[in-house]
């Protein structure tokens, strides 16, 4: 029986896609893919912060309303996972949290006021949102949420599952660096590369894949430097400024990616000493790259 | 670089993720239909009991059995492939007693019946086969069921569906039916009013029901259905029915899970009405508790209540075009209650159940003149299924 390699590009979530399928039947093979951009396209869709008609604008354009939007079991789940991961990392991981990025704007070299900062914070908070199975309720005008934390690292898991139901031997799916792969491909593993934070064609590790999904945060390119301080862009949702001496890059490999991308998301706002403590307690491989590019982790351990 | 990754004693933050990122995984698989993943058997036998009709209501004042009938089903479904399933139904009904054959006035002025005296006796069979086709998003089903019993003979055919939507929150299902009915009295009984006829039964029904959150559900159903051919009551001395009756019927239901009580109220309600002027509104309330992992028990209670046909009188008025004393058409009201329990034991459920039945005239909500046919009745159900 010979095995075909099927291999799709596409841009989606903010990034270029990749799908790789082991398949004995190219039928099935663009079959599927066919099916899993799609899928990719409605979340997209359905969450995106862009466009008008999203359940994620409809939401936060009734911010302040009084007016509760009706959601599907779909959100809840999501919403449910967001408060789970909210609880688990002390408020680190708080879907309201991107309206800081209204007043830091990282080209200028210019801090934002505290008095703006501490404004803006009064519209961050999880806690504040009124939220059950059925809808969801912003309390003050001017509040956002954001899915963009999770929805990518979903649609990957979602996609990992789709793929299963189809006559597939191996996948790897890659959605803007989140990835998940399942079986054995014909090379025995799949060869995964975690992109050096400084130097964006040297791999910082390699990795040989046979199952598993890896999520990575980082904010090497999107940061800047005042008075020799370097603050990075990932904001932190109880104080509105980035975290001192954080991680510039942070990659997890867990079962699923949901669970390997809020971790390494949590990580990036910790003190990267702070940061590597809970990533060995947590239990699953990681990677951590300092402010002075050192790696730490068991991923980094046994590089070649 | 190989990863080695080594058993570790799961952090609870880890654990909290985990789960909850696999509930949401999990969530979504729901909206697929999907046949049967096992095959089922079960078998039911009940039992119906009319009360005696009393001495005050006969006009010869003699007391006399009403309707017994012995009902013993069996039911087959098992999946055909990964999108198929088939289904086989049997039923027999045993039945025996007298029924009311007119109601005339007494000398005491008020109206009384006259049974059908000698006890009938009859047996009913049915056999239906269902095939059902299921796709993600929904399922369609086709449905054969032959009925005979020494006096009637029906042949049913029915198509429905359903279809969900792309949220799986709300399914819309509809069903097309059509039967063909053969009614030969047996002469001898009772003098009938007729040897052989027929009838024709067509009826198309539509459904909706929403998800409103986790543990509430609404429903909506309209239906309509056609009769045409002999509907009069073949054993009956005072009746004659018009050859088409048009019914229609509305009907509206709500689920409500309670967690805390590990229950769910079912409410429904029920609309009818039909071109003989029959206007009737049926109330059903159940409580379906949980005790423990097999044990559901299922109270209710029900209540009916009926406008009187156009043509119908408590002693008919066969000087008209149509006439019938049958206390079926009359206006009266009834009240039913009873309890149902189901038991889990591996691949086993028992079913069991009892209900009373009661109805009279100043019951209703609708003027009445009582109809001194008005039935009361017992019905039990024993029974299980087991899956393979």
């Amino acid at each position: 029986m010979t095995i075909l390699s099927i291999e799709h590009s596409f841009n989606a979530m903010g990034g270029p896609c990749r799908l790789r399928l082991d398949v004995t039947d190219e039928r099935i093979g663009r079959e599927a893919i066919a099916g899993a951009e799609a899928e990719v396209q409605r979340l997209e869709q359905k969450y995106s912060r862009y466009t008008n008609d999203s359940l994620t604008s409809r939401i936060n354009q009734a911010a302040g309303s009084g007016q509760a939007v009706t959601i599907d079991n779909e959100t809840a789940c999501l919403l449910q996972y967001a408060d789970t991961a909210w609880r688990a990392s002390d408020g680190r991981f708080d879907l309201t949290s991107g309206v800081l990025h209204r007043c830091w704007d990282f080209r200028s070299s210019c801090l934002p006021s505290q008095q703006r900062v501490a404004e803006t914070l009064q519209l961050v908070g999880w806690q504040h949102v009124i939220w059950d199975s059925t809808s969801i309720t912003l309390p003050l005008a001017g509040m956002e949420i954001d899915f963009g934390g999770c929805v990518k690292e979903y649609a990957v898991d979602r996609l990992a599952a789709l793929l299963e139901s189809f006559d597939i031997r191996a996948s790897m799916i890659d959605l803007a660096g989140d990835l998940a792969v399942r079986g054995i491909p014909q090379s025995g593993y799949w060869p995964v590369g975690i992109r050096h934070p400084g130097h964006r064609d040297r791999p910082l590790a390699g990795i040989h894949m046979m199952g598993g999904a890896l999520a990575s945060s980082g904010d090497y390119e999107r940061c800047m430097l005042v008075n020799g301080v370097r603050y990075g862009h990932i904001l932190h949702p109880c104080t509105g400024w980035p975290v001192q001496d954080a991680p510039v890059a942070v990659s997890v490999l867990a079962p699923q990616c949901l669970v390997a991308g809020s971790s390494s998301t949590i990580a990036m706002l910790m003190p990267a000493e702070d940061s590597r403590q809970w990533l060995q307690s947590l239990g699953l491989p990681w990677l951590l790259v300092d402010a002075q590019l050192n790696c730490w982790g068991t991923l980094a351990q046994k590089r070649e | 670089m190989e990863i080695n990754m080594k058993t570790k004693k799961l952090n609870p933050t880890l654990m909290a993720l985990t789960s909850s990122a696999l509930t949401l995984l999990a969530s979504q698989n729901v909206t697929a239909d999907a046949p049967p993943d096992q095959a089922e058997v079960g078998v039911r036998y009940g039992k119906y009991i009319e009360d005696d009709i009393g001495t005050d209501k006969t006009l010869n004042s003699r007391s006399s059995d009403r309707y017994d009938i012995d009902v013993t089903q069996f039911h087959l479904l098992t999946p055909v492939g990964d999108n198929w399933s088939l289904g086989i139904d049997a039923q027999w009904e045993d039945m025996s007693g007298a029924s009311p054959w007119y109601t005339g006035d007494s000398t005491s002025g008020d109206a009384k019946v006259i049974m059908s005296g000698a006890s009938i006796k009859d047996t009913r069979k049915e056999v239906g086969v269902t095939t059902r086709y299921y796709f993600d998003r929904g399922n369609l089903g086709i449905n054969y069921t032959n009925s005979d019993e020494n006096d009637y003979e029906s042949d049913a055919l029915s198509l429905d569906g359903s279809f969900n939507s792309e949220d799986g929150m709300r399914t819309y299902s509809a069903a097309i039916s059509m039967s063909n009915d053969d009614i030969k009295p047996t002469v001898g009984r009772v003098q009938t009013n007729t040897l052989k006829e027929e009838k024709d039964i067509r009826s198309v029904w539509f459904g909706v029901s929403q998800i409103v959150n986790q543990n509430s559900l609404v429903q909506f159903g309209l239906g309509y259905t056609n009769r045409e051919g002999f509907l009069t009551d073949p054993y009956k001395a005072r009746d004659k029915r018009p050859d088409e009756r048009n019914e229609w019927v509305f009907s509206a239901g709500y689920r409500h899970f309670f967690d805390t009580q590990d229950a769910a109220l079912h409410f429904d309600f029920r609309y009818f009405q039909d071109d003989w002027d029959i206007v009737s509104h049926t109330v059903e309330a159940a409580w379906v508790q949980n005790i423990g992992e097999s044990l559901q028990l299922t109270p209710f209670v029900r209540y009916y209540t009926q406008d009187e046909a156009d043509f119908f009188s408590v002693v008919a008025k066969t000087n008209q075009k149509y006439y019938s004393d049958d206390y079926r058409l009359s206006a009266y009201g009834a009240f039913s209650g009873g309890l149902k329990a189901t038991y889990d034991i591996g691949n086993w459920t028992l079913v069991a159940s009892g209900e009373r039945y009661q109805s009279d005239g100043r019951f209703g909500m609708f003027d009445y003149t009582k109809a001194p046919g008005s039935v009361n009745f017992w019905r039990y159900n024993l029974g299980f299924d087991y899956r393979f």
